[in-house]
């Protein structure tokens, strides 16, 4: 078996910390920044709290609606189902909307820093 | 069950971590390869690998048993679990990634610039490390005792000297081999045996000896602030512990952090669904498991129980295997990052010194086991993320979102939260389970908002102190390393 040396490749070898750099020195990139962690730290926050609003509601959807948690689904009752499996979906799919936006944000960041 | 069984399983499940492991050594050369993998690692291995090392004694185990006891309240756990990676991924993931640190305590030292903050977190963090692996060697202890009959210590002791060598040959590199091994053999040992146990149940029309709504103790259910103190305890703890914070510095870029975390929860969903399923079943169909305070064991001997013959103890082999994975993965995790710190802040950072702080690490807590009784694992884990969110949770979140953030107001804020979560926790197991009132036992809800509010009003009232270089490092924190492949 043949040995392969793993060297660690540091991100500041490549070509695009340049307009990283320049977006610390200068003050309209220090602009850019801030407004950059304002808009992923909203977008983290809607979603945490879209999320804890949804979970919070499956609770309150099961003591609201008299006989739903005892209803059943192919025999498995219907408060297990909803909590044991219903709310796995909802984290998926939140997370996959977040992963998504927060790229499309870091696009457009870098589309600003690298215009000026 | 037939001892021998649980003997083989345990001989096969270290041998095999101990050969991947040992695998895993020939390409370990570097130091970065012995701490972080040097960051090489494609998203599906490392998923598979943060899975691995996340699903613990307490999710492998303690989940099902705390369903069968409690029921649809316990349901909190699983999720709490999942959605814990939901907020790493929205709030930590990428940031801590392009921070580029190797630890938590660098990551505080580069951001606060102090090295005094950095010394502070490091202490939290062994603690967190040795209070999380405790259980671990419980879990492994019970499961011996359940499945052999041998003395409990064997189990303990066998965990620790499978971990410690593993990790002292091979490091972060052989360890990413071995955890993402271990997810999937912890989801087979339990999606298989439940598969049998389903179709067993349905071909010989068994009836259900109660509904699953019925209490199978006389256990109190929790109340509403019991639930909302675990989930605040489980959605805040997860970012803050320390082995699943390490193994973000093996992708190699932000975004790629932000997609393995995706796809971890999906893993997570996956797995969680059994825990669940055996919760259910074990409620339905062997209530007396809970009375007979066997609880935490229903996942290993629920398959012998409604299956029995041969087939009903492969399928336990099966079960003690995957149970086995839990506690090596998890040990080891914790075992590889603790190492991290303590070598870097106190043996130099050298190969040896990490090789001599992992037996130190996985040493200390096999102590801290011998001399504390079990409680019910998913309970005392639970209290471990308590702890995690008072302490390095806020210092985590504040200094990646806040420019505020002032060395002082972080040790403030966190020797806060250690100190009252400390407190309740160690005052929960002076006055013992049925002594200590509700807001003690699940001390999360104000434990974590109190640290949260220290360090803040401390930042402001320190405001001078703010590291000139904050600007910088948050630069580096938020923005992209490297030109995208264009999404639009």
């Amino acid at each position: 078996m043949t040995r392969v040396r793993v060297t660690a490749p540091l991100s500041a070898a490549r070509p695009a910390t340049l307009s990283r750099e320049a977006a610390e020195e200068s003050e309209v990139g220090q602009l850019f920044v801030r407004s950059l962690i304002r808009t992923q730290l909203r977008l983290a926050i809607v979603v945490a709290g879209g999320f804890l609003l949804i979970l919070c509601a499956f609770p309150l959807l099961l003591a609201a609606v008299p006989g739903l948690a005892g209803a059943r689904v192919a025999g498995i009752p219907f408060d297990w189902l909803l909590l044991g499996a219903g709310i796995y979906p909802v984290i998926g799919l939140s997370a996959w909307l977040y992963v998504r936006t927060a790229a499309r944000n870091e696009v457009r960041y870098r589309d600003l820093a690298e215009d000026k | 069950m037939n001892p021998a069984v649980g003997l083989v399983a345990l001989v096969v499940v270290s041998v095999a971590t101990a050969v991947i492991g040992f695998y895993g050594l020939r390409i370990s050369r570097t130091t970065g390869d012995f701490y972080v993998a040097s960051r090489t690692v494609p998203p599906w291995w490392n998923a598979s690998a943060i899975g691995g090392e996340y699903l613990s004694a307490a999710s492998f185990l303690g989940v099902a048993g705390l369903i069968l006891l409690s029921g649809t309240d316990a349901l909190w756990f699983p999720v709490g679990y999942t959605a814990g990676y939901l907020m790493l991924l929205l709030f930590v993931a990428a940031p801590l990634r392009r921070s580029g640190a190797y630890t938590i305590p660098d990551f505080t030292e580069a951001r606060l610039d102090s090295r005094a903050v950095r010394r502070v977190t490091s202490v939290v963090v062994v603690v967190v490390g040795w209070l999380y692996i405790v259980p671990q060697l419980h879990g492994a202890a019970l499961t011996i005792r359940i499945t052999t009959g041998l003395p409990a210590w064997v189990g303990s002791v066998a965990v620790v000297v499978v971990v410690c060598l593993t990790v002292v040959a091979g490091g972060m590199r052989s360890i990413t081999f071995v955890q993402a091994f271990q997810y999937w053999l912890k989801l087979t040992a339990l999606a298989v045996p439940v598969l049998f146990i389903v179709f067993a149940l349905m071909g010989n029309g068994s009836a259900a000896v109660a509904p699953a709504a019925v209490n199978p103790t006389g256990i109190a259910a929790a109340g509403p602030y019991q639930n909302i103190s675990l989930l605040v305890a489980l959605l805040f703890g997860t970012l803050g512990l320390p082995h699943v914070l390490v193994r973000f510095y093996t992708n190699p870029d932000g975004q790629s952090a932000r997609r393995t975390t995706l796809i971890v929860l999906g893993l997570l969903s996956v797995f969680y669904l059994f825990p669940t399923a055996y919760g259910l079943i074990g409620r339905m169909f062997a209530p007396e498991l809970a009375r007979s305070g066997q609880a935490d064991a229903v996942v290993l001997l629920l398959p012998g129980q409604l299956i029995g013959g041969t087939a009903g103890d492969l399928l336990s082999a099966l079960v003690v295997a995957g149970a086995f994975a839990a506690f090596l993965s998890t040990t080891s995790g914790l075992v590889v990052s603790l190492a991290g710190v303590i070598s870097q802040d106190v043996l130099g950072g050298s190969v040896r010194g990490f090789r001599l702080a992992a037996v130190i690490s996985a040493v200390v807590p096999l102590g801290f086991a011998f001399t504390t009784d079990s409680l019910a694992l998913a309970g005392s884990v639970g209290l471990v993320f308590a702890f995690t969110a008072s302490t390095v949770c806020p210092v985590l979140l504040l200094g990646i979102w806040w420019r505020g953030l002032t060395d002082t107001g972080a040790i403030a804020g966190m020797v806060t939260g250690g100190v009252l979560c400390g407190g309740a926790m160690v005052s929960g197991s002076v006055l013992g389970a049925a002594g200590t009132p509700f807001w003690l036992a699940q001390p999360a809800a104000w434990t974590v908002p109190a640290a949260f509010a220290v360090m803040v009003v401390v930042s402001r009232a320190t405001k001078r102190r703010v590291p000139r270089t904050m600007a910088r490092v948050m630069t580096r924190l938020h923005t992209p390393e490297r030109p995208l492949v264009t999404e639009r």
